[in-house]
């Protein structure tokens, strides 16, 4: 146990000092999310002023996708880390070395996890230097901790991707996905205001629950309810991405 | 100058093939704006009539038309660009500079390419907006305006991604100016109409030229008789169009005269 811990935090930390070696690969997850709450907090500021709002901040009600976003391009990043290092022949050296083959998966998850709390603590001060303070420490840490589950389910996501695909290629797959779950949810309105089709789908949405959670926390109103919803949505997400990433990886060791 | 229409019908053919056999390159300037309009038009549907500012609109989806068909165009323009590029890196712009072909119709065709393309994509655009209930108030006059703008900034974008596809050599560097059309769009009206903006957000829609053009667009579908934003968005887009066109030459010629 100690030794798969001590190769996965050894792959994690390899993934990490990547963003200071190749700050190209990570920066475009920092913008993005930095990018989404500017832009959508700007642009739709107005849809606000509907009842239904009421009476929030926009920027405040923004916070969350930015940081749910944030948390799923750190996630993706682990599948394209994982897919480089399948087409580089770094990931046949582990195999064949006495390291665990969990740690293949355990490691970039642990990576995406803390690159997470950065893309979070980095929206964050954004917020604050918009006028959006932070929510209490209890309501900072349920942002916190819904960030970095987001990211191990699109990590799992990505890394089953890249696992069967065995190809850099499959990035764009990697990354639709994730953008849809996203925007397939209350990512610009809460429920009661969205109509249709799309209704019907973040109802069914697992990260629905999830942002609803994160943005109770970050507008001061959150209960037992949406605590429990969105802790339920994130178990449900990694535990069947986790499924999915562990099945890859035991296709990829059968090679 | 009957060859040299000759010559640039056969390259604008070969662009128009050349994008509708890369699934990759058509499917993002398709499936990406579809999906954002469906998204905001049923995350926003209850704005209309309801927020202060926002224009009197039959639905948000009567309203979010116009952004699709222009972010559909900016994509569609930077992939444009981007296979200059491509032809470039491969040598076959070399080759065409080395034969008989009219220097200009190498330039047009592309160009000529990307707007037969976007002015396709912009009525299937319509076409599927008018299936789910869009109705253009500005009717076949109204339709004919919007496929002018859509083919000016074809030219202007298509032009852009040339201009740094002669200046650079490389795909990958045209590519990299997606993000730069991303911002552009998302800190305009494209999605959201200006008078219901506020602070730097709208400081910067104001000054931003995509707001004109998406307005001119949105008044065909919205309004129908639009003189004053037409003729605005008219004339922001001949201005950038021309500027593309110019940079483009000067660029061409840099490139035929010796190494960058």
């Amino acid at each position: 146990m100690k030794h798969t811990l001590s190769v996965s935090w050894g792959l994690a930390f390899r993934s990490l000092i990547l963003v200071r070696r190749m700050p190209s690969v990570f920066l475009p997850s920092l913008i993005m999310p930095l990018f989404i709450l500017v832009s959508t907090a700007g642009a739709f500021r107005g849809i606000s002023q509907l009842p239904v709002f009421g009476g929030a901040s926009y920027l405040a009600f923004t916070i969350p996708l930015a940081t749910v976003m944030g948390a799923g391009f750190a996630g993706i990043n682990a599948g394209m880390t994982l897919a480089r290092d399948i087409e580089g022949g770094f990931v046949d050296r582990l195999i064949a070395s006495p390291a665990p083959r969990i740690t293949l998966i355990l490691g970039p998850l642990m990576a995406a996890g803390l690159r997470s709390l950065f893309t979070t603590t980095v929206v964050l001060m954004a917020g604050l230097i918009g006028g959006v303070g932070l929510p209490g420490l209890f309501g900072t840490l349920v942002i916190y901790l819904l960030a970095i589950g987001f990211s191990a389910a699109t990590a799992c996501w990505a890394m089953g991707v890249a696992l069967r695909a065995r190809t850099i290629q499959a990035a764009p797959l990697m990354q639709i996905a994730v953008f849809l779950s996203v925007f397939l949810s209350v990512a610009y309105a809460p429920r009661e205001a969205l109509t249709g089709w799309l209704r019907h789908i973040s109802n069914v949405n697992p990260v629905t629950y999830l942002i609803e959670a994160s943005r109770a926390a970050e507008l001061s109103y959150l209960g037992w309810d949406e605590l429990w919803k969105g802790a339920a949505a994130v178990a449900i997400m990694v535990g069947l991405l986790g499924l999915w990433a562990l099945k890859g990886l035991s296709g990829l060791a059968r090679r | 100058m009957k060859l040299a229409l000759i010559q640039t019908g056969a390259l604008a053919r070969r662009a128009i093939i050349g994008t509708l056999r890369t699934p990759q390159a058509l499917v993002p300037g398709l499936f990406f704006p579809l999906v954002l309009m469906a998204i905001f038009t049923a995350s926003f549907g209850a704005a209309p009539g309801a927020i202060p500012g926002f224009p009197p609109v039959r639905s948000f989806l009567d309203f979010a038309i116009a952004g699709a068909i222009l972010q559909g165009i900016l994509i569609g323009g930077t992939t444009a660009g981007a296979a200059f590029a491509l032809d470039i890196e491969g040598g076959f712009f070399d080759r065409l500079v080395a034969s008989p072909v009219s220097r200009t119709a190498i330039l047009i065709g592309r160009l000529v390419g990307g707007v037969v393309v976007a002015m396709a994509q912009t009525l299937l655009f319509l076409a599927i907006g008018i299936a789910f209930g869009v109705r253009v108030e500005g009717g076949v006059w109204g339709v004919c305006v919007l496929l002018v703008l859509a083919a000016l900034l074809s030219v202007a974008i298509s032009g852009l991604g040339v201009f740094l596809a002669l200046r650079s050599g490389s795909a990958e560097a045209v590519q990299g100016t997606f993000p730069l059309f991303f911002a552009l769009l998302f800190f305009s009206s494209a999605f959201f109409p200006r008078e219901t903006m506020s602070g730097w957000f709208k400081v910067v829609a104001d000054i931003n030229p995509i707001s004109y053009l998406v307005e001119a667009m949105r008044d065909q579908v919205i309004v129908g008789h639009a003189p004053r934003a037409t003729l605005i968005g008219l004339g922001v887009v001949v201005g950038l169009a021309a500027a593309a066109i110019a940079a483009c030459w000067a660029a061409f010629n840099r490139r035929l005269e010796g190494p960058l």
